[in-house]
């Protein structure tokens, strides 16, 4: 189902020279002490050099964007059951973005948003990863208004850390094209290591 | 003159206030109020509603089985009580439980629903108004009685009542309990499956107790317990949309590629050893037996990473463990069971970019294909374990039946869009395929009888089960401000000192209902099947059993990606008739089971 073998293998070794705080992820966790604010940074910035601009602007099918802000009072979930993905620019992208969150030893989320295209002042979370965490989504929401934190990072380019949420550590970078427009921007999102994280959320069908 | 007849007929009422203790019985479909008169959802289309306290209640039933009935004490003025039953049973075979209702109040339409059940003994004393249910003028305190009826009870005629005690004086009614011949199957002909997801709320709902922990364990038995002992089944989902798997409900696994290996099972074994040796279920009337589903918890990330989609790597991990996983649950002897490999993710929660669930889009078909390819590659052939391809279906189930033919062969499908297809039932089953619809529960605020429709809805489809989608959420504050309980029926019981689920009124009703569809189904062996269909969907609500189904619209023959919700409901109003009925309408049904079952001992 994927014919990028090769990508993937160099995207490995570039990604090993790029970090230098390289720690296999089957290291025994020992997180206390660590400077995690300052290895997120790193991780967002080797994440705006990684993830590809261009092919994040693939994701989104035509007909599932035409959908994303209908509005039909006789069907509020219009939206929600459009929406739709291209497959093959979703799993590259979202690959890349497992890669990056390996690169520390301990749970680590990279998530993938986008501005949603027409729609200033409008922004989605296109790609989540396994543990479900994010500073700013709110459970279910397709899209949701840019927040300001954003906002700055996708205007002025420069990462950008927030602690919102407690013990929650995320840091934003800038994503670009190959023209050198920022599209979107990545989430580099942590737990500090004294605090537990909430379960999953697994409800609704 | 004038003054002496007032004055005498003030003394009269308030003789008649000082002595104003009532004891009656209710039908279990007509539930009470906290002020006297039964929910009025409740009264539409009955006759018969007040009982006088020396009226004798009689009622039937088979052996094997529940009989139930409201208790209901009415006080015009403020005072203390003692109720209790008595059944004269010389075999000692009948047993009896007692449960006082709580009263919810509902924000929506202002009322107030009985449905909680809080365990209590016999005999009771309390108060009117009750001090915790904290109903201002409450005049009417109701309690639900089961009386359990094992399949070795000696039938006949059982002689009892319920007695009051209040303002010094104690009212009876004599309770006659007709036990016959006929027993209810233990099978159950309609499986009715109470769905949940993960296991935090446990620690939510009862004082913060951690999760995983023997406690939750403990809790999340007795979960199983009380709906095994209502005829129910109950699933935990134990992974997250995003892939990740809460610890209780997996494996613990380490490596990668090919070292990717399970390295403990000590979470998962205390967690479901002992549902699935049926060892949780000793000491149920029911008896122990191993739960008959259960989710896995294989999903897109796990055990394969889906980092390797589409490579060796992503076989090599996901044959890997499941071979190890089909290794453990054989050598413990888990063979009774079926695990279910089943996605619930969806694109539109952005963490992989196919449906599992709820399938929209053709193209998603191909990932169902290649996960049943990848399990038949995990598994040996001739494996005694039994495995199933879940596949919970709406929008694209038509096409799905075909595409998917022998890749899954376990469907749940949306109730609405499954009544345009009668001829889903025989395509499916013919090949062997478990179908299940899905839908949620009834709310309180509905009659009673609403519990019975979507059971009897499967068993007049000839499919194998129901699946209420969320069955243990109270809400916020259930017992002040109740949502109206369409996502609960099984309560926790922390409030009352209980650290354990509590029923419902609804869950009792259900399974009430379930006992009469088993003893109904049992007799086609003696009535033609389409007779005691027709006649109790006769009973049931005036219908036939073909207005059931819903005729195929027109809209079934576009690609359900130009469908939409306003569009199916559209649809689904050719449905309606099926759906109206009063609280009388499983009474009906209950009598002409018994009458057959009578008839044809």
């Amino acid at each position: 189902m994927n014919s990028h073998g090769t990508l993937r293998c160099g995207a490995t070794a570039l990604l090993a020279m790029c970090f230098q705080l390289i720690v296999l992820a089957d290291d025994p966790p020992g997180n206390a002490g660590r400077d995690i604010g300052r290895e997120l940074d790193e991780m967002a910035r080797i994440a705006s050099v990684m993830v590809d601009g261009d092919l994040c602007e693939r994701i989104m099918t035509a007909r599932a964007l035409d959908f994303l802000f209908r509005v039909d009072p006789r069907d509020p979930w219009a939206a929600s059951d459009n929406f739709d993905v291209n497959h093959e620019p979703y799993i590259r992208t979202k690959k890349t973005l497992i890669r990056l969150s390996r690169l520390v030893p301990y749970p680590c989320d990279v998530n993938l948003w986008m501005p949603v295209k027409g729609k200033p002042g409008k922004i989605q979370v296109l790609i989540r990863n396994v543990n479900e965490w994010s500073q700013f989504w709110t459970w279910g929401m397709l899209t949701q208004d840019t927040p300001a934190e954003m906002d700055r990072v996708l205007k002025t380019g420069k990462r950008e850390t927030v602690r919102v949420k407690p013990g929650m550590i995320s840091v934003l970078a800038p994503v670009t094209n190959s023209l050198g427009d920022t599209v979107g921007l990545v989430e580099v999102v942590a737990y500090q290591p004294d605090y537990a994280a909430p379960q999953v959320h697994a409800r609704v069908r | 003159m004038r003054t002496t007849f007032i004055t005498l007929c003030l003394v009269c009422l308030v003789c008649q206030a000082a002595f104003s203790a009532k004891l009656r019985i209710l039908p279990e479909f007509l539930r009470p109020g906290p002020f006297g008169q039964p929910v009025a959802a409740d009264l539409e289309g009955r006759n018969q509603v007040q009982r006088n306290s020396s009226e004798k209640y009689s009622i039937s039933t088979a052996r094997g089985a529940y009989l139930s009935f409201h208790l209901v004490v009415s006080m015009a003025v403020p005072g203390e009580y003692k109720v209790s039953v008595e059944i004269t049973d010389r075999s000692g075979k009948l047993e009896l439980d007692a449960f006082k209702e709580w009263f919810h109040f509902t924000d929506s339409n202002k009322s107030y629903y009985p449905d909680a059940l809080v365990p209590v003994s016999l005999p009771h004393s309390s108060r009117l108004p009750d001090p915790d249910n904290r109903i201002e003028k409450q005049t009417a305190q109701a309690y639900w009685i089961d009386v359990w009826v094992p399949a070795d009870a000696i039938p006949g005629v059982y002689k009892g009542q319920a007695r009051l005690t209040a303002e010094g004086k104690t009212t009876r009614t004599p309770i006659e309990l007709r036990v016959l011949d006929a027993t209810v199957p233990a099978e159950d002909v309609v499986i009715i499956d109470h769905n949940s997801y993960g296991s935090g709320w446990l620690s939510g709902m009862y004082g913060g107790i951690p999760v995983p922990s023997e406690e939750s364990f403990r809790l999340t038995h007795g979960y199983h317990r009380l709906l095994y002992e209502h005829r129910g089944v109950f699933h935990q989902l134990g992974y997250g949309h995003g892939g990740k798997v809460i610890s209780e409900f997996a494996p613990e696994l380490a490596g990668s590629g090919r070292s990717k290996r399970i390295t403990s099972w000590d979470k998962y074994d205390r967690h479901y050893g002992p549902l699935l040796d049926g060892s949780a279920f000793k000491g149920t009337r029911r008896g122990p037996r191993p739960i008959p589903f259960v989710y896995l918890p294989i999903n897109p990330e796990w055990p394969a990473s889906f980092l390797w989609w589409g490579e060796r790597g992503y076989e090599a991990e996901f044959v890997k463990v499941m071979a190890e996983m089909e290794q453990h649950f054989r050598e413990k002897g888990w063979t009774e069971t079926r695990f279910e490999l089943f996605f619930n993710h969806k694109k539109r929660y952005k963490a992989f970019p196919w449906d599992g669930d709820e399938t929209r889009f053709a193209e998603d078909d191909a990932y169902f294909r290649e996960y049943r390819r990848l399990l038949k590659k995990a598994l040996p052939a001739d494996t005694p374990v039994n495995f199933v391809f879940r596949n919970d279906t709406s929008w694209s189930m038509e096409r799905q039946f075909e595409s998917l033919a022998g890749v899954i062969d376990f469907w749940v499908c949306g109730s609405s869009i499954f009544s345009w297809y009668p001829h889903a039932t025989a395509r499916l089953k013919g090949r062997g395929d478990i179908v299940w619809l899905y839908g949620g529960a009834p709310g309180v605020t509905q009659v009673s009888t609403a519990i019975t429709e979507n059971p009897l809805r499967i068993w007049l489809y000839g499919v194998d089960g129901w699946v209420h989608w969320l069955t243990t959420n109270p809400g916020e504050d259930p017992w002040f401000h109740f949502k109206g309980g369409t996502e609960v029926l099984a309560y926790p019981g922390e409030r009352f000192g209980i650290r354990a689920p509590i029923p419902s009124v609804r869950l009792k009703l259900q399974r009430n209902c379930l006992q009469d569809l088993a003893l109904a189904d049992s007799l086609k062996t003696r009535v033609r099947l389409d007779t005691l269909k027709a006649e109790i969907t006769r009973r049931y609500n005036n219908t036939r059993p073909a207005d059931w189904w819903t005729p195929r619209p027109a809209l079934a023959d576009k690609p359900p990606f130009e469908w939409s919700n306003a569009t199916i409901d559209g649809a689904n109003k050719a449905a309606g008739k099926a759906t109206t009925y009063d609280s009388s309408a499983w009474d009906r049904v209950r009598a002409y089971v018994l009458e057959v079952a009578s008839e044809t001992k």
